[in-house]
């Protein structure tokens, strides 16, 4: 039945670094991932090994490099099609036979696209693992792409995005990005849009496939019970034979933040709650200051005590949630500023996130802040790194963006290094205050004059029935 | 039993043991490696070590939900849940959060028809504080006005988050008000809207006089601990709180429905959405294994009967749902599918119904439910990857079915299930009498 829970989980709250455990938090120096071995595949496929012996139960995390933004342009969707389109069929099985052999291993097996690569993450019982690995080799190397089962995906996510739009929640963080990143690839809807997926047809993902899914540009990261000789043969076995081509890169040019005040408002008439964002361009996954970053941002809005939920939840009542982030990726991810509050109170709710941003640049930190959001940060860490899926996905990410386990490793000292003249340099340097995009999902008439007032240009508006984001 | 196999720290170990220990401390017994022990006043104990990681997951259950409350104070529990973090008397108002996590810890709570849980999550080092944090406002919670018309704002929000903003949310809500006539279960646990802007200071502690006696409640920690140093600190903290009386039994019970109801709800939406409900019965009766079973064999995995043939053969839903959670009391499997566009829900409704009396005419395979059984084994292992799941679980088998050890035996209770079992809880409770339809109309503007 129902359940209400306190608070919504806050998104990213501490930011979660990479990595492993048992390597017990009480000796700073120590590394906090456990060892690994990184092995090449004579054709190029790169392979990240890892033993836990723990649980009886194997994760695989597959990186193919090449996501959303190598859509081609107007075909916004591809790489997503293409990610769901790989379980719907073998030149073996039929997407059938591979829900069936799944299931009855009671296997866990998704492929999502993202803005810069796409991912595939399993998960087997030990005693599984020949069969469980057989299939994810054979949906990664041997797509059939029938095109039956294109033609019903496309219209489950034509329809998949009315439902989405049903719920405000579930789509702002696209209005957001598309208004923030303009005609940036960053701005395309990953999952592709009204539009744009009618246009698209099943060579689109054939030749995305062909051009992108090739052993050069995968990375297979399988962390859990087993040998790490046994497993390089298993993977050695399955994936040899996929032919050593290099993949294109694509090529994104750095994207251009928000220069004054611009807002965008989309209507959707049967809101009680406006849903809104504010945010610019924040940091990259490589940015030598993400944690310092990660510090200040959980102090300010990512977590329970942060200034923001302390302000406009635990204070006024205004919202059941507000939280900030910083998602990270090859280039600049967003930073955004993120809550609700009732058609009436939509102004005070913005004023309010707003003053608590400006005093964030006046004031600075306190020492008390600074020193409990570091034992908060490191006591929150190892449930990040407890579980073999999650290992396993964040070494392949260290891998991806061309870092190495001594970016996980170095965490605690990171955070320790934060002092007032840091953070009040991080502030001014990574936290806009004057340049800001507003996105607004609510029921316009009521807050049409409220969306307005915030905007140095004539106000951007939208409503939720029209096609795109 | 293809898939039965047991991790080691979940073998059965059946042995008692004294504690080496400072004397006069009782024996916590053992099974399964899981430590119990009820204190003085009657609050239950279960501890689980696990030294995988330095951290600890502390939950407490409270055996009080909405299905204790009454009308025109629906939503309390979850109220009164709320305002559980918002000060006692060593810890006012916000300083059990801030104290939390500035020691490194980070909480959560949830409200159900049934419980109220509260789950702490924190490094070792934090361990006695939060005994003191937890002890404090069982003990000496203070309830402030000023703290009350804020959080009235916040619960406020919530609803409109999770009902006005969430189609599935608000169908759901309309359903089970159709379903139940007479039983608790009808009404929303965060309350109705008029009930959340009027409940009083003298409703937040008639609640916390029944509900929050520590003869209602059950601690379980997982993590890295020792069951000697729980026993220590819960004797110490846990143990001086007085004990008071339990909440009233709840002794309605639904009648039994004569015939099908159905409600719609017509709103501003781009897709419509349809809810299918059948009275089934509570977690601690026999049946409810093979409702599991019969719910994976339906819903679970893309080889599932519901998705193959709604979304995939017939391609009239982008999704088929089923749920049926642990409850007290009889309860609802509930069905929710989410039609394409042009498809009109009842299109959607007759596949459904067909489905179910392919059930009730023939036997399933025996592919289908061993797969099934995998399923839901693998679930299992899955919820107990960390010390959190862990914690979770143990909990819910204590509370639902009145003894932790239930978690250990579910595979084997799973696994009893036959095919004629399937067949006959189908034939028993999804019957057309049996059932109620809630649809969501789009209008004026969506797509449809």
């Amino acid at each position: 039945m129902m359940k209400m829970p306190r608070r919504a989980l806050l998104a990213g709250a501490a930011m979660a670094l990479a990595n492993s455990w048992m390597y017990a938090q009480t000796d700073p120096a120590r590394p906090l991932v456990p060892p690994y071995e990184k092995i090449q595949l004579r054709n190029g496929v790169t392979l990240l090994l890892m033993e836990q012996h723990e649980v009886p139960i194997v994760s695989f995390n597959v990186i193919v490099k090449a996501g959303s933004v190598a859509d081609p342009m107007g075909k916004e969707g591809v790489a997503s099609l293409t990610a769901d389109l790989l379980r719907k069929g073998t030149t073996a099985r039929t997407a059938d036979q591979i829900a069936v052999d799944l299931d009855f291993i009671g296997g866990d097996f998704d492929v999502n696209a993202a803005l810069d690569f796409t991912s595939a993450s399993a998960e087997f019982l030990a005693k599984d693992l020949g069969q469980g690995l057989d299939l994810v080799a054979e949906v990664l190397t041997k797509p059939s792409f029938a095109q039956a089962e294109f033609d019903k995906l496309l219209q489950q996510r034509i329809n998949g995005i009315k439902s989405a739009k049903d719920q405000a929640s579930n789509v702002i963080a696209r209005y957001f990005n598309a208004y923030l990143y303009g005609s940036h690839p960053y701005g395309r809807p990953v999952g592709g849009d009204e539009t744009s997926l009618a246009g698209v047809r099943r060579e689109d993902v054939v030749n995305f496939y062909q051009t992108y899914y090739s052993a050069a540009n995968v990375i297979i990261a399988a962390v859990g019970d087993f040998r790490i000789p046994e497993m390089r043969r298993l993977l050695e076995s399955r994936f040899d034979s996929w032919p050593a081509k290099s993949a294109p890169q694509t090529q994104v040019s750095e994207p251009e933040p928000v220069r004054g005040k611009r807002v965008l408002l989309v209507d959707k008439p049967d809101s009680t709650q406006t849903y809104f964002y504010i945010g610019n361009l924040g940091i990259r996954r490589t940015d030598p200051d993400r944690v310092a970053v990660a510090v200040v941002n959980t102090l300010f809005g990512g977590r329970f005590t942060s200034r923001l939920n302390t302000a406009l939840r635990v204070d006024s009542g205004l919202t059941y949630g507000a939280s900030s982030q910083f998602d990270q990726r090859q280039h600049r991810g967003p930073f955004q500023i993120s809550t609700y509050t009732r058609n009436e109170s939509t102004e005070k709710a913005i004023d309010m996130a707003l003053e608590i941003l400006k005093a964030l640049h006046e004031q600075g930190v306190t020492d008390a802040e600074l020193q409990s959001v570091k034992t908060y940060m490191k006591g929150q860490f190892p449930p990040t790194i407890e579980t073999s899926d999650r290992l396993a996905s964040n070494i392949a990410r260290l891998e991806f963006y061309g870092l190495d386990k001594s970016d996980v490793d170095s965490y605690y000292a990171k955070v320790d290094a934060v002092d007032q003249d840091a953070a009040r340099r991080i502030i001014r340097q990574h936290f806009p205050l004057e340049n800001l995009a507003l996105v607004l999902v609510g029921k316009a008439p009521e807050i049409r004059q409220i969306a307005a007032k915030y905007s140095s240009v004539p106000l951007d508006f939208k409503s939720v029935a029209q096609p795109g984001f | 039993m293809a898939a039965m196999i047991l991790l080691p720290s979940l073998r059965r170990t059946l042995f008692c043991v004294l504690l080496a220990f400072p004397a006069a401390v009782p024996a916590l017994a053992q099974d399964y490696g899981i430590q119990t022990y009820t204190l003085k006043n009657g609050m239950k104990i279960l501890v689980e070590e696990d030294h995988s990681i330095p951290n600890i997951a502390l939950y407490i259950f409270y055996k009080i939900g909405s299905r204790n409350e009454r009308p025109g104070t629906t939503g309390i529990s979850h109220f009164f849940e709320h305002m559980m973090f918002n000060g006692s008397q060593k810890y006012g108002p916000k300083q059990f959060d801030e104290t939390m996590e500035a020691a490194g810890g980070s909480n959560n709570a949830y409200t159900s028809n049934d419980l109220t849980v509260y789950q702490d999550w924190f490094p070792r080092s934090a361990l006695e504080k939060v005994f003191d944090l937890e002890a404090d406002r069982i003990h000496n919670l203070s309830l402030d006005e000023k703290m009350i018309e804020s959080e009235r704002g916040v619960v406020a929000s919530e609803r409109r988050s999770s009902v006005d903003a969430n189609n599935s949310g608000l169908l759901q809500e309309q359903l089970e008000a159709a379903a139940y006539t007479a039983h608790p279960y009808q009404w929303p646990v965060v309350g109705w809207m008029a009930d959340i802007e009027s409940w009083t200071m003298e409703d937040l502690k008639r609640h916390f006089e029944i509900g929050y006696s520590p003869a209602n409640a059950t601690m379980v920690v997982v993590g890295d601990v020792t069951g000697a140093e729980i026993l220590r600190l819960a004797q110490r903290y846990m143990e001086p709180i007085p004990s008071r009386g339990l909440p009233p039994p709840v002794t309605t019970r639904e009648p039994e429905q004569l015939g099908e109801r159905r409600t719609i709800v017509r709103k501003f939406a781009q897709l419509p959405l349809v809810m299918i409900a059948y009275h089934t019965p509570e977690s601690a009766h026999r049946d409810y294994y093979a409702l599991q079973v019969l719910r994976t064999i339906l819903f679970d995995g893309e080889s599932s009967r519901m998705y193959k043939r709604l979304v995939d053969q017939d391609q009239l839903a982008i999704s088929v749902r089923g749920s049926y959670g642990f409850a007290f009391d009889p309860t609802l499997f509930r069905i929710t599918a989410q039609p394409k566009a042009g498809i009109r829900p009842e299109t959607v409704e007759n596949a459904i119904y067909e489905e179910l009396n392919r059930l009730r005419e023939g036997l399933v395979t025996d592919q289908e439910i061993q797969k099934a059984k995998n399923i839901l084994l693998a679930d299992f292992y899955r919820r107990m990857k960390t010390i959190s799941g862990k914690a979770n679980a143990l909990g819910n088998y204590e509370m639902f079915f009145g003894n932790y050890r239930k978690m250990f035996t579910a595979a084997d209770d799973f696994n009893r299930v036959t095919k004629e079992d399937v067949q006959r809880i189908v034939r028993t409770y999804f019957t057309d009498r049996n059932r109620t339809v809630a649809t969501l109309a789009p209008e004026n503007g969506g797509a449809q």
